[in-house]
């Protein structure tokens, strides 16, 4: 069957058709377009989003704004920061708590509120300022991770000062940074499932960096320049942030030769 | 001009997260957008264990429930847990979606028309196998541009 195209309108009963309209008019901001231009269960108020999505309020007896046991039931209004601003002053005029309930699950940039309204519907109100989808990097110069060899082919080792992990792939070393590149959330690397994992929304990642198909569809993770030395010393430099559309081998650091393992190997053979 | 731009998401609980993917994905062409908390320590946290669901501008964040919900009677194909979720096709596509929600056996009442002076031209409705009541619309001013809704998919 075709797919939907989008989302249409929210339908929200509510038991005071005046009071809900004066709430989402004054209070959330949309603009009402009016009466019993739907086909509902009862007297219903038409409401207009920036976009081509609406609302519509539909007047009944009774309402139970959170169905027992859907705990995690809201619906989130996505605003400009500008009209966050905005809508953020309006509240608090209006005597409402604008505090984030859940800060700490915020990736950087996402500005959230919750708000409920006069039947106790409840509602997210988000916006992102341009923090959520900068670049990051750490100017704090290079940093020594340690010699090729103590990386194990596969391995993936987090760094917690400037933010990275250093991939070892079959090929060469990769650096990954570990802002995700859907809104600046701090990845981490989950061991057990061989992949990096967002917990802000669930975005993962292969040891490539790139976003695991069936995931939220992200751009590759930033690398950052690595280089290896003489001596066989791996560094990482993470006030350099590379941006890049796939996974290209020409992305790895390849260590020379110049191993300990090459050493000993040769080692071994002159014995 | 309003101050808000779009709905971006809802979060909406159900009784089996696997009918709900092959619901939202096989009936009505979602995209599974995630796996989210499916960690012990993001769990431990007090996070939701969901999957997130994109329906072109709109993402269902689905979680399970903590315990049985109210079902509405099953007979009941129109209505409202105190909200439903309305979604659009083109006119030219409605009843093709109507077909096709006949083919995968999902009941739905409808179609209902709505009156000409609003936004709306006709809805079917039907609910998910959790009880969520969802509506399709198709629309008068489909051919009316409005502004694009912001892209949260690609930061
Ligand atoms: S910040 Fe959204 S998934 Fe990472």
């Amino acid at each position: 069957m075709a797919s939907v195209d989008g989302f249409s309108h929210l339908v929200v009963h509510v038991t005071d058709l005046n009071r809900s309209e004066a709430f989402y008019r004054d209070i959330i901001g949309l603009d009402v377009i009016g009466r019993d231009l739907v086909t509902d269960d009862g007297p219903n108020s038409l409401l207009a989003l920036n976009t081509r999505q609406r609302l519509v309020l539909v007047e009944v007896p009774e309402v139970t704004a959170i169905r027992p046991n859907s705990s995690t039931i809201h619906h989130a209004w996505l605003l400009t920061i500008d009209e966050f601003q905005r809508t953020r002053e309006r509240m608090k005029k209006a005597g409402y708590d604008v505090d984030d309930s859940r800060a700490q699950f915020r990736a950087m940039g996402e500005n959230s509120m919750d708000i409920f309204d006069p039947d106790g519907h409840r509602y997210q109100i988000q916006a992102y300022a341009p923090e959520a989808t900068q670049v990051i990097t750490e100017d704090i110069g290079p940093i020594a991770c340690g010699h090729v060899d103590d990386f194990a082919v596969g391995s993936v080792k987090t760094f917690v000062k400037g933010k990275f992990c250093l991939v070892r792939l079959p090929d060469g070393f990769l650096a990954l940074s570990r802002w995700c590149t859907h809104l600046n959330g701090l990845l981490s690397w989950k061991q057990e499932h061989w992949e990096f994992y967002c917990p802000m929304h669930g975005a993962r990642f292969d040891r490539r960096g790139i976003a695991r198909p069936k995931g939220r569809p992200c751009p590759p993770l930033r690398l950052h320049p690595v280089s290896i030395d003489d001596a066989g010393v791996v560094t990482v430099d993470p006030g350099t942030a590379i941006t890049r559309s796939d996974f290209d081998p020409s992305q790895l650091t390849v260590p020379a030769a110049t191993t300990r393992e090459a050493e000993t190997a040769q080692a071994g053979k002159g014995a | 001009m309003a101050e808000a731009e779009t709905l971006s998401h809802s979060g909406i609980c159900v009784h089996d997260l696997k009918e709900a993917e092959d619901f939202y994905c096989g009936v009505l062409g979602a995209r599974l957008q995630g796996a989210v908390n499916f960690f012990t320590e993001d769990t431990l946290n007090g996070r939701s264990v969901h999957q997130a669901y994109a329906l072109g501008d709109f993402l269902f964040a689905v979680a399970l429930a903590p315990d049985f919900m109210p079902m509405p009677p099953d007979e009941q194909l129109k209505g409202a847990m105190g909200i439903r979720h309305a979604f659009t096709v083109e006119k030219a596509a409605f009843n093709q979606v109507i077909a096709g929600l006949k083919g995968k056996g999902v009941p739905f009442e409808g179609p209902v028309d709505h009156p000409e002076a609003g936004p709306f031209g006709q809805s079917v409705y039907f609910k998910d196998p959790s009880g969520n009541f969802l509506e399709i619309v198709w629309r008068r001013d489909e051919d009316v541009v409005y502004a694009a809704p912001p892209d949260l998919d690609v930061g």
